[in-house]
């Protein structure tokens, strides 16, 4: 499903974000990317989705090359890939199911299919009472939760998601992995940005190490990945994390 | 909130084709109707008068009659000089003006004063009526100067003014299709500028449609329509506001024979106001068009 090899990305500012990146995840795995704060993270997830066009080396998602495709491919790309976005970016002005039902509209869905399938989704993360709320109006948990309805509500084959358990709370996170490891049991590739050891601990997934914006490990267990992200082999303080 | 579930608002439906739902309608776009309603308005008001100027030279000229005096003393070159007239290119008919008729026209104009009229009559020159053909060139009037100072004759300058004034008609009549050029770029900046406030307000939503792999027609569509909206709706309110002015003014109108066809200028104004909603659209997001997925 998702191919690197050597992918370098590098900011106009001139800070290379990521280097040397060669990993393959294969359809319907369960990944975690981990790493410090500033390990590349976040800008390997935005050059799955084609926020960031790679400086360098190869990155094919989906069989497309991200570095060749045009803009609309990069948009039809992005209309198979559910966005669990870092700060939820929830629309505060309209309703939880207007957010819901953006990408439904992006793709054309008419509403005889879209109003179902909007309130199918809220049912499924247990807001199906808040449809006409706005996100103002609910709690962090549940903004995360409408993020989660919003990025599978068209139904895409790859869910990205950047941090989802962020600023949540332990058992308010570990919902919203259920509804994540949920959404992988039906088929769904998920690949999720955290450094939350407790979470990866709770529910095991292909672990993917990044350190300074390369990868330092693939596929390692999570007792590997722990052992990596202590003083000794990172340097960085785990304490912090757990 | 278990009531809400079964009671869809209004946005559950799309009123648009596509699913488009417009931006709010807020103060910066009722101040935009208001200038471009008022430009659309002036601008009507142009042509209204350009119509009502056009009807009026146009009822003259149907029946422009030129004027050339020949003094008493020289009456026996009044034939050839009529002759020669009608010889000119222009020129559609002649008529030497009978003497019984100049006697007529001074009896009506001293009317009761009691004044001789023969004495009168003696001084007054010998005219000659010049019928132009409707698209008599500018040089019938020069070629008609020349061949009356080569008898001793003299033009009627005034009439002269009045052709001249036709022509002073046509020149501004180009002029008003520059100030409505000028007037028609004036709104699509202003609904430019408009609209470029509710994308900055709503450029989360922009962004956002992107990253979920909106195309740029569908994140365009809903401004292009609220600018057409816009400039259509200024169009009609512009058309509405001219009619206090032609019933105010009917009176002098109907005195100078001026019907003016007002319902003439909806479909113009609607459409010209749409189509500069539409550019003004263009231009504000055509700013924003910079992707946002540029490369590292």
């Amino acid at each position: 499903m998702i191919e690197a090899r050597q992918l370098m990305l590098r900011y106009p500012s001139g800070k290379t974000a990521l280097s040397g990146i060669t990993l393959q995840i294969e359809k319907g795995s369960f990944v975690y990317l981990t790493g410090e704060s500033g390990a590349g993270k976040s800008s390997l997830l935005k050059t799955l989705y084609g926020a960031l066009r790679p400086t360098s080396g190869q990155l094919n998602v989906q069989s497309l090359d991200m570095r060749e495709a045009r803009e609309g491919q990069v948009r039809t790309l992005r209309q198979n890939i559910g966005v669990i976005f870092q700060d939820h970016k929830l629309l505060f002005a309209r309703t939880v199911f207007e957010n819901v039902a953006l990408p439904l509209r992006v793709q054309g869905w008419k509403p005889d299919r879209l109003v179902p399938r909007v309130r199918k989704v809220l049912e499924f993360v247990g807001l199906e009472d808040r449809l006409w709320s706005y996100p103002e109006a609910l709690s962090g948990g549940e903004q995360q939760r409408v993020a989660i309805a919003r990025a599978m509500s068209s139904r895409p084959p790859l869910l990205l998601a950047d941090e989802p358990t962020g600023n949540l709370d332990i058992e308010t996170a570990h919902r919203i992995m259920d509804y994540l490891v949920e959404l992988n049991r039906h088929g769904t590739t998920v690949i999720m940005a955290t450094h939350d050891l407790q979470l990866m601990e709770a529910f095991p997934g292909q672990l993917i190490r990044l350190h300074a914006g390369s990868l330092m490990s693939e596929n390692v267990s999570f007792d590997e990945a722990i052992v990596g992200d202590t003083p000794e082999g990172s340097g960085i303080d785990t304490g912090a994390l757990l | 909130m278990s009531s809400d579930v079964n009671t869809p608002p209004e946005q559950l439906k799309p009123r648009l084709p596509g699913g488009f739902s417009l931006p709010p309608f807020g103060i910066h776009q009722v101040l935009a109707l208001v200038i471009v309603c008022v430009s659309l308005w002036a601008v009507g008001l142009l042509w209204l008068g350009m119509q009502a100027a056009s009807q009026w030279t146009g009822s003259w000229q149907q029946d422009i009659r030129l004027h050339v005096y020949l003094s008493s003393t020289k009456k026996d070159r009044l034939k050839a000089l009529a002759k020669d007239l009608k010889t000119l290119p222009d020129v559609r008919d002649v008529r030497i003006v009978p003497r019984s008729e100049t006697r007529q026209w001074l009896h009506g104009w001293l009317g009761s004063t009691g004044v001789d009229e023969s004495e009168l009559m003696n001084s007054l020159p010998y005219s000659v009526e010049v019928m132009p053909r409707s698209n008599a060139g500018h040089f019938l009037f020069r070629d008609m100067r020349d061949m009356a100072r080569r008898y001793g004759a003299n033009v009627n300058k005034q009439e002269l003014f009045l052709v001249r004034a036709h022509r002073w008609l046509s020149g501004i009549r180009k002029l008003a299709w520059f100030a409505t050029a000028v007037l028609a770029l004036a709104m699509a900046i202003i609904i430019s500028n408009t609209l470029r406030m509710t994308l900055l307000a709503r450029a989360d939503e922009v962004q956002l449609m992107r990253l979920l792999g909106a195309r740029e027609w569908f994140v365009r569509m809903p401004f292009l329509l609220e600018g057409m909206l816009l400039g259509a709706g200024a169009g009609l309110f512009s058309w509405i506001l001219l009619w206090p002015l032609v019933f105010g003014a009917s009176d002098w109108l109907s005195a100078l024979h001026v019907d003016l066809h007002v319902f003439y200028l909806l479909p113009p104004l609607v459409f010209c106001g749409a189509v500069v909603g539409c550019l003004g659209a263009w231009i504000a997001t055509a700013r924003l068009a910079v992707p946002d997925v540029k490369g590292a």
